[in-house]
């Protein structure tokens, strides 16, 4: 797949764009630092009509809106469930936050329980990009173990979320990024009617939707959030390079670009206490813990960009061809990509990403104080009460 | 849930509150993006749409062979043409309406709303002046409360505006409808205008698109039984509707004029010296 469309840049252009980002430090087209996010402005709660909304504008103008929305489903029940509704599960009626947790037994939920759609202006709904947005995306849910959990409402009933995901904006960058910071604010806003019954009867809810509580519940007193929702960052590397929230003229020059999601383990890491740094800085100022969902390499576009051609081996700068066997002439390209790497010619990535430097990658999206961090705390900041 | 409308002969208010002749509220901005050519979100009650115009431009590569895949209502041939192509995409969120309902690309309802919307448009705005280009209109439905077309018109035109993309004049649209269904076959029904969702439902109704301060109709649209003796005072409060509506757009429009000219965003041209700023 394809990250963004094409690219309509050339070699030379391409050339210029890789080998400044090739630097130390690198050379952004915009001016930012490697690690800099690009500025965005978010708002949440925008749509009453919905359990949670979110909208995030970045600042080179892509905007996108996230509604959640839940739906009470009868839960299937499997066959090697027992039939018996057993006592101990009268622990259910306090919060669904809280349920699930305590018997292993039947509190894991179904990864049917979330539907995530994405719709992107121009692209169909059942294009091979969209469609793998939204895979990258719920398999973050997902993979974060607690977020099925908290759905749960007892044992025969369940929230379905649906999430629908649109970016109004045209693609001007490749949105994986945007569309995940706002799902990760329309999932920290959303609220969930509070349950009124109790036990496994036919769910009963309080119709007062100033109680209702948080999805991703809040500490009472100091209104912070234990948990959050992932993100899913993109970071690509050229050169020994690695950058963050590349555009799309940079992600067009990328040697290899993940789509890192992480999740923040900080209130779990705490507990076991085995980190000493946790000890000094407790607050959200020092870091957190981070943890390592999923990670998925996107196919950067530069792989299918055309490659520029050395005055060394170009017969209208007066260079005699040595070899001019018929295929050679009729495709330039082929004998091209065979030829050394010439300085500042293009030359399109070819092959798959070195482990060293996958590895290199994810190190840098999990190091504390990094870039996840400084996200995180950004998205803190927003107001989503 | 059935509508009650028994009781509008007593106090000859709707199921709203309003009066037969009142529109709901309607908030309007443009310039709602910074990336996009035009942009514009308006409110008409609690229907609620975000419209992103991009263009005119170089018809981009098609997807997926001829014909705008993603775009169902494309009018003009696009590259070969003398005149601009008008695409329109409809997006109707997932969480627009109370219960999710989920509608496909293909939802043959949302196509039409693209087709007639594209032809409107295409009507009224100097395609042209734009020879060999596209226009694409994308429109997105945050939250639905009847009156869906006539709220993507009044979005579409606004962001057009935005866009200076030469136009006639302002497409401005209103629903209109009647206060008995078409089974009562009431004779001394009530016309109605700017339907609600549950109105909607039960009641006739039609959206009529009218070009500026005249009485020009450029789009009519009527997907239900009614009377033909009714059908001409419905249609004279939608156009009444209309001229409404045209007044809000136009204030709307000409505060944002202010605040660019105010902010030095434009220049202050020739023309506008008579115009009061403060």
């Amino acid at each position: 797949m394809t990250s963004s469309q094409q690219v309509l840049l050339s070699p030379a252009e391409l050339s210029y764009l890789h080998s400044s980002l090739s630097l130390t430090p690198p050379i952004r087209p915009d001016g930012r630092s490697p690690t800099q996010y690009r500025p965005l402005s978010a708002e949440t709660g925008i749509l009453p009509g919905t359990n949670g909304s979110a909208r995030i504008c970045f600042a080179d103008g892509t905007e996108a809106i996230v509604g959640v929305k839940a739906e009470v489903e009868k839960t299937k029940r499997k066959w090697d469930d027992d039939a018996v509704y057993t006592e101990n599960s009268h622990n259910d009626d306090e919060e669904q936050q809280q349920d699930g947790r305590g018997e292993a037994s039947n509190g894991n939920g179904n990864s049917d329980w979330v539907e995530l759609t994405v719709e992107i202006p121009g692209y169909r709904d059942d294009d091979p990009s969209t469609v793998f947005l939204a895979q990258m995306l719920s398999e973050a849910l997902l993979a974060d173990g607690g977020f099925i959990k908290k759905l749960r409402i007892n044992r025969r009933f369940h929230w379905k979320l649906y999430l629908d995901i649109l970016l109004i904006s045209p693609p001007l960058s490749y949105p994986l990024p945007l569309l995940s910071l706002t799902t990760h604010l329309a999932l920290l806003a959303t609220r969930l009617p509070r349950l009124k019954s109790e036990g496994d009867e036919d769910p009963f809810f309080d119709d007062d939707w100033a109680a209702a509580p948080y999805l991703y519940s809040r500490n009472p007193t100091t209104k912070r959030i234990a948990e959050r929702p992932p993100v899913t960052l993109l970071v690509m590397a050229v050169g020994g390079n690695i950058i963050f929230d590349p555009s799309k003229e940079e992600l067009a020059v990328a040697d290899v670009a993940l789509a890192v999601s992480i999740g923040d383990a900080t209130t779990s890491q705490r507990s076991q206490g085995e980190d000493d740094r946790m000890d000094v800085d407790s607050g959200n100022s020092g870091g957190r813990n981070l943890k390592l969902l999923s990670i998925r390499t996107v196919d950067p576009p530069s792989r299918l960009t055309p490659p520029g051609v050395a005055n060394a081996a170009n017969s209208a700068y007066g260079h005699a061809q040595v070899v001019n066997t018929g295929a050679n002439q009729k495709m330039p390209e082929a004998r091209q990509t065979e030829s050394e790497a010439v300085e500042g010619v293009w030359k399109p990535p070819r092959g798959g990403a070195k482990a060293i430097v996958m590895g290199a990658l994810v190190q840098k999206v999990l190091v504390r104080g990094g870039v996840a961090d400084e996200v995180l705390d950004a998205l803190e900041g927003v107001d989503t009460s | 849930m059935p509508l009650d409308t028994s009781t509008y002969s007593l106090a000859l208010l709707r199921v709203d509150g309003r009066r037969w002749n009142e529109l709901r509220r309607i908030h309007a901005q443009i310039r709602t993006q910074a990336a996009a050519d035009g942009s514009s979100y308006l409110e008409m009650g609690h229907t609620k749409v975000m419209c992103v115009v991009t263009g005119p431009s170089e018809p981009g590569p098609r997807r997926g062979g001829a014909g705008g895949t993603g775009g169902g209502g494309g009018v003009g041939a696009g590259g070969q043409s003398k005149d601009a192509e008008v695409v329109v995409n409809i997006v109707i969120a997932g969480f627009s309406s109370v219960d999710r309902k989920r509608r496909g690309r293909g939802d043959k309802r949302t196509l039409e709303m693209q087709s007639t919307l594209a032809n409107t448009l295409a009507a009224t705005l100097h395609t042209h002046l734009f020879p060999h280009s596209q226009i694409n209109i994308s429109l997105h439905v945050l939250s639905q409360d009847g009156s869906l077309l006539a709220a993507l018109i009044n979005a579409a035109t606004l962001a057009c505006v935005d866009a200076g993309i030469p136009m006639t004049d302002y497409v401005t649209a209103c629903t209109a409808g009647s206060t008995s269904t078409y089974a009562a076959n009431d004779e001394g029904a009530d016309p109605l205008l700017d339907l609600n969702h549950q109105e909607e439902q039960e009641l006739p109704g039609l959206t009529v698109a009218t070009l500026g301060d005249s009485d020009k109709v450029v789009a009519l649209v009527c997907e239900s039984r009614v009377q033909i003796s009714r059908l001409e005072g419905m249609l004279a409060v939608g156009v009444d509707g209309c001229k409404q509506v045209r007044e809000i757009l136009d204030q709307v429009i000409k505060a944002q004029g202010q605040k660019m000219i105010l902010d030095g965003t434009v220049d202050k041209g020739t023309g506008l010296n008579d115009m009061d700023l403060d």
